[in-house]
């Protein structure tokens, strides 16, 4: 894809619009279009990926694994919700499937490995240590820290997501502060 | 920049990016993925020959006898189903055949029978068409997916079941 185009595309996404005329090209099953809408999502997906397994490798994984789903699912996509939205949900059914896969052959590796590489070194990078931080917290914490905390789901949202009650997803958002407030020496 | 101490978490969070730049490129392997799973699914393909081969039993069936089976007019009216998931021509021309052969036949069944077998079609189509529609609000969520996949097996078995319940029975001329 060229670089005029994709920076066409990304405009349209900066400016709140999807780029509906790719994504509808993907839906036809154009393969060139979708790798066109991996250029343009795939580093949030990556993101989301990479805080929810708090592992690059694992983030890099659910990454590919979720654009081959999305793939798969592509003929189902209704303009209901944004495609953005659409993608990373499955985005966190995959993590969720490859953490039941990797429990269930006890291979659950250690959180944080692989995250020194995760801040950009840029001047208005966050602190490499809220990072860290985030990928030490107890999974379920983390998960919800995420969504609610920061890619902005409503806790209906997360918890319908994760599969939990609204409840739960209160309670471990609230423990999943208290424990980064303590980690970062922040002032509650 | 600011120090973290005298920021609260809400700043701290508001401030990580949402995008993340990949440390290599994912395509390649994304692309192998599309190649080995096709958006139709194997076990549909399965399904699909299945059907298939079904449908030319019975049809070479009822060539040999000579003798063709009854049809009735609602089997022109066959309608397509609005499945989304299966787009490979070839899988829908089987299933439209496939379709058409189980309308001929329920055509000729008892009002009474045939009243069952479309109450039946119809649950498993509302099931199939509720499911499809809670998959676009939870895309690949995999209980989602494999009850997808069961109405739509469901379905075929359907399909199949009153094919093969209804073929003429050999007898000796």
């Amino acid at each position: 894809m060229g670089t005029v185009q994709l920076r066409q595309c990304a405009q349209v996404i900066d400016s709140g619009t999807e780029p509906v005329h790719v994504i509808a090209a993907a839906v036809n099953g154009d393969v060139g279009a979708f790798e066109r809408l991996y250029a343009l999502f795939a580093p949030n997906v990556y993101g989301l990926c990479l805080r929810l397994t708090g592992q690059r490798e694992a983030a890099e994984d659910c990454t590919q694994d979720c654009f081959v789903a999305a793939w798969r699912a592509l003929g189902r996509f209704e303009q209901r919700s944004r495609f953005s939205t659409w993608l990373q949900r499955i985005a966190i059914h995959t993590v969720l499937a490859r953490r039941r896969g990797l429990r269930f052959r006890n291979e659950v590796a250690e959180p944080s490995a692989g995250m020194p590489d995760l801040a950009d070194p840029g001047a208005d990078a966050p602190p490499l240590d809220v990072e860290r931080a985030i990928a030490a917290l107890p999974e379920r914490a983390r998960h919800v820290l995420v969504l609610v905390g920061i890619y902005g789901y409503s806790h209906s949202e997360a918890a319908d997501t994760l599969g939990v009650a609204e409840g739960t997803c209160k309670a471990q958002l609230h423990r999943a502060r208290s424990l980064l407030t303590a980690a970062l020496g922040l002032e509650e | 920049m600011e120090d973290p101490k005298h920021e609260t978490l809400d700043e701290l969070l508001a401030k990580l990016p949402h995008d993340v730049a990949l440390p290599r490129n994912l395509w390649p392997g994304v692309a192998r993925g599309i190649k080995r799973r096709p958006r139709i699914m194997g076990s549909f393909a399965f399904a699909a020959s299945a059907a298939m081969v079904c449908l030319v039993g019975a049809l070479l069936w009822a060539v040999l006898r000579e003798k063709p089976a009854e049809r009735s007019d609602s089997a022109t009216n066959s309608q397509t189903l609005g499945f989304d998931e299966p787009r490979d021509p070839a899988y829908l021309a089987a299933r439209t055949e496939l379709e058409k052969s189980f309308r001929e036949r329920l055509a000729v069944l008892d009002p009474q029978t045939r009243a069952k077998i479309e109450a039946s079609l119809a649950l498993v189509r509302r099931a199939h068409e509720e499911i499809r529609q809670a998959l676009a609000d939870q895309p690949a969520n995999p209980v989602l997916e494999r009850l997808l996949q069961s109405t739509w097996h469901d379905e075929f078995d359907l399909y199949d079941h009153v094919v093969r319940g209804t073929q003429p029975t050999m007898t000796r001329s």
